[in-house]
């Protein structure tokens, strides 16, 4: 099944019965925000909101897990959670950045087992945005707030409906498993939706981003790093909201009598990241982290795996505590 | 992997301590022997000179260690570790006795490219406890086996004082052999010692090595590299014959997590063996 159309007042049954082989996250207001949520047969499902505060990335790359315990003085691997899960209302930036991650997390001598167990696991419903946010600059950088890269379905806010477009094999066996739920679309929804999506898009501010890979690697010893970062308290919001970001380490700890290493997100934005036992430390200055934040999302990945890490999601430009403004980096680097 | 319920990349093998050698007068740095508990880890590994592994202390966590022991050398993996004062890991490892247990994972990195310098003159320069990967080529060199496939072989070795060099009966073994020159020298002797005094880089001028047909092999401190390059092109060696070895911190040792990211290369999977040609390709203060 390519396209279904549900009434809202029915999603409370296509939750009820996803939930039975599968847990259903989905948009739920908590207080001013809206966050992704576990969804219950009563909860309320929000479509207000314009994104969620912490990137989709946390559910396949969480900010700590526990890869190891100690058991009888060795160290033995804890086995991925094996849980099916269902991502509703994810944003088309959230999901575009899932596929750069795949690209992170395995290559042909790497596989990590945590990430991709999730990621197979879990079936990415994204639902298209028609009011952007003043800070979003998805179409600059190759995407839509109607984009369909890294979902399996793309799900458009028709009022009272909502269209489902399948977009993968996993959202065609998604929608054809609750076929009864869904009526066919007509010509005139697939078009409001197609329209709806085209407005969104052309609502956007665009910046331009042409030749940033070749501009970023000229800038390397151009003063702009220290002076953006100047201002720069190095607290790693920027990095841990990235729906990109995949840097990581690893810690020991002692939780009662069990000894865990636990894999956690980690920031390049840190003095401490690089420092070495010895003192050394190859990046001593806040310039020179920003300039390796910048330099990695738009050189190094691209050289690497083919792709400019960042989605014009905006959250690093929104909650940035003394308005370090992507955008602004990336006209001062194209000068 | 041993009693994983899964494949983790992340996941030690265990390996017992054989031995342990206090290796320098301030006992900061030791050399640990290690063998693996299980039959099928051991049969697994198989590393190349120049590579490193991630000992794991349980409790403490994880530190990338250069592999010191020659790839011959059967049975047995061997990693001189410095303990740093700071340093959480090192400090645990230098807290552990013969027949504990610890973990490995690796080995990680690429290596010297010992097979393409077959037929060459072969110059190595290392400058303290950085000789260990350099101990592990120049055994792997001298084996029956390897070393009629390589021409010259001259070492140039330096530490801080007599007390901080490293494999001291080893270093007489091979001074008491013809088929490897040894220049072995000291910043400053005491009054026991009656060999060269003088910093790497003049020592290296003095011997003046040939480069014709000749590769150098150098590791040291980032203060050594940097007063040993310009000798190096000087004697003739151009920088595609440098070969040298970065260190960073490491966390995966699989070019992921971002800490030893240099430009667009990892060290712990792109290096952290590199020509100093590469390395003049990479952003500024690579060294």
């Amino acid at each position: 099944m390519e396209k279904g159309i549900i009434g809202k007042s029915e999603l409370a049954k296509l939750v009820e019965a996803m939930a039975a082989d599968a847990t259903c996250l989905g948009p739920v207001k908590d207080g001013q925000d809206t966050v992704l949520a576990e969804l219950g047969p009563d909860t309320e499902l929000s479509f207000d909101y314009a994104n969620f505060r912490l990137p989709v990335k946390r559910l396949f790359f969480p900010q700590s897990e526990v890869t190891c315990v100690l058991r009888d003085g060795q160290l033995v691997a804890l086995p991925p959670p094996d849980e099916k899960t269902v991502l509703f209302g994810v944003r088309p930036c959230d999901a575009q950045a899932l596929p750069y991650l795949t690209k992170i997390f395995s290559d042909e001598k790497y596989e990590d087992p945590y990430y991709l167990k999730r990621r197979e696991n879990a079936v990415i419903v994204s639902l298209a945005c028609h009011t952007p946010c003043s800070t979003c600059f998805c179409t600059s950088l190759g995407g839509s707030p109607a984009g369909r890269a890294g979902c399996d379905i793309l799900a458009f806010d028709l009022g009272h409906e909502l269209l489902l477009e399948a977009e993968t094999e996993k959202g065609k066996a998604l929608l054809a498993a609750h076929e009864a739920l869904f009526a066919a679309p007509t010509d005139a929804q697939v078009t409001a939706a197609a329209e709806q999506g085209a407005a969104a898009e052309a609502s956007m501010a665009k910046i331009e981003t042409d030749g940033i890979t070749e501009k970023a690697d000229q800038a390397f010893d151009a003063p702009l790093w220290e002076e953006i970062a100047a201002r720069c308290v190095a607290c790693g919001v920027c990095t841990y909201l990235c729906p990109t970001c995949h840097c990581f380490g690893f810690a020991d700890e002692q939780v009662g009598n069990r000894t865990q290493r636990v894999k956690c997100q980690d920031a390049c934005m840190f003095p401490l990241f690089t420092l070495e036992a010895s003192g050394h430390n190859p990046r001593t200055t806040q310039g020179q982290r920003l300039r390796q934040r910048i330099m990695h999302k738009f050189s190094y990945t691209v050289k690497n795996v083919g792709e400019i890490f960042c989605v014009g999601c905006g959250r690093c430009v929104l909650y940035c505590p003394v308005n370090i403004d992507l955008r602004e980096i990336i006209e001062e680097v194209r000068k | 992997m041993s009693g994983g319920a899964t494949t983790s990349p992340y996941l030690p093998s265990a390996v017992t301590i054989e031995k342990i050698t206090i290796e320098n007068e301030a006992k900061d740095l030791r050399t640990f022997r290690l063998a693996f508990c299980e039959e099928a880890d051991a049969a697994a590994f198989s590393h190349a000179c120049g590579q490193f592994a991630i000992l794991s202390v349980a409790g403490a966590g994880e530190s990338p260690i250069g592999i010191a022991s020659s790839p011959l050398d059967s049975g047995y993996v061997e990693f001189t570790v410095k303990r740093y004062p700071t340093g959480v890991v090192t400090t645990a490892l230098h807290a552990m006795e013969e027949g504990d247990q610890i973990g490995l994972r690796g080995p990680y990195g690429n290596a010297f490219p010992m097979r393409a310098l077959e037929g060459k003159n072969i110059v190595i320069v290392g400058g303290g406890f950085a000789f260990t990967t350099l101990r592990a080529t120049i055994r792997w060199i001298l084996h029956e086996q390897n070393r009629a496939r390589y021409g010259n072989v001259t070492v140039i070795y330096g530490a801080r004082s007599p007390g901080e060099l490293l494999y001291k009966d080893e270093l007489k073994g091979w001074e008491a052999r013809s088929d490897i020159d040894m220049f072995v020298t000291v910043d400053k002797g005491d009054e026991g010692w009656t060999g060269r005094e003088g910093f790497v880089p003049t020592v290296l001028q003095e011997v003046a090595p040939s480069a014709d047909n000749a590769v150098v092999l150098v590791c040291g401190p980032p203060i050594m590299l940097k007063f040993t390059m310009p000798p190096l092109l000087q004697l003739g060696f151009s920088p595609e014959t440098i070969i040298t070895s970065l260190e960073r911190r490491m966390t995966c040792g699989l070019g992921k997590c971002g800490r030893c990211n240099v430009g667009n290369k990892y060290v712990c999977k792109d290096g952290p063996v590199f020509t100093f040609k590469e390395i003049q390709a990479l952003p500024e203060g690579a060294l």
